[in-house]
């Protein structure tokens, strides 16, 4: 079991968390201008980095959406915090 | 006889007669709370509490709730207004802030007794002492509002289709 903590409610089991994507994605805009292969190497590729990444969560049971900062190998969470009023 | 359509209701959990039932077994009685009103609020918290319920505290994860009626508090902005009665308000939006009266939607369960912590201890997974600012918890697999009205007393609302797999779960501790 690990413990991640939603900014608003705390610190809550993992069970609670969905994770939404990684951070830093930007949605490619005219959509009438994006190629195919843009669309959809934005929908599913990512970086998938070994080691520190920053991605998106969801905290299931309250609803917010937030930025966590953790590494992929440890699996240590070094930071979560708010997206309001940021960019993600 | 011949079977014309496939009978599903059996495939179901048996909803329980919630005007009688009960669990009773040491340390623990569970009941069904019929009848409060409850409604949920998003957008301006404060100025909704303010315009529909003045004066009521607002109240977290195992949070206690001293009157009888109260704000459950369930994310940055949204909560659950509790009174003992449903209250006669026209759904939608106000100033701010949107109402919906939805006094059916949650059954609430009462859970009391000695062996209250340790049947919640094994329903969550979240330090009860260390609070939340949300009462919104997954417990037993199902996401409900968590909070006390007395030390030993707590106050769940689950879906109400979700309230016979709980009862069943905890009737099976
Ligand atoms: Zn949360």
């Amino acid at each position: 079991m690990q413990l991640f903590s939603c900014p608003f409610c705390g610190p809550r089991d993992e069970t609670e968390f969905l994770f939404a994507a990684e951070a830093g994605k930007t949605r490619p805009e005219p959509a009438a201008d994006v190629s195919a292969e843009r669309w959809s190497e934005y929908l599913y590729l990512g970086g998938n980095p070994r080691g520190a990444t920053r991605e998106i969560w969801q905290h299931l049971t309250c609803g917010e959406f937030f930025a966590m900062e953790r590494d992929t190998v440890t699996h240590v969470v070094s930071v979560s915090h708010s997206l309001r009023g940021e960019e993600a | 006889m011949l079977e014309t359509m496939r009978d599903r209701g059996k495939f179901w959990t048996p909803v329980p007669d919630w005007t009688t039932a009960r669990i009773e077994r040491d340390g623990l009685s569970v009941r069904r709370i019929a009848g409060l009103g409850q409604m949920l609020i998003s957008g301006d918290l404060r100025g909704a509490v303010a315009g529909l319920a003045p004066g009521v505290s607002e109240i977290g994860l195992w949070s206690l709730a001293e009157a009888d009626s109260y704000f459950v508090r369930s994310a940055r902005d949204r909560g659950l207004l509790v009174t003992p009665a449903p209250q006669h308000v026209a759904p939608g939006w106000r100033e701010g802030y949107v109402a919906t009266p939805c006094d059916d939607a949650y059954a609430v369960l009462e859970l009391a007794g000695s062996g209250l912590a340790e049947m919640v201890a094994e329903a969550t997974s979240v330090d009860l002492e260390a609070g939340s600012r949300s009462a919104a918890v997954l417990f037993a697999g199902v996401t409900v509002f968590l909070y006390r009205t007395a030390p030993s007393t707590a106050r769940l609302h689950v879906e109400s289709p979700m309230a016979s797999y709980l009862w069943k779960w905890l009737d099976e501790r």
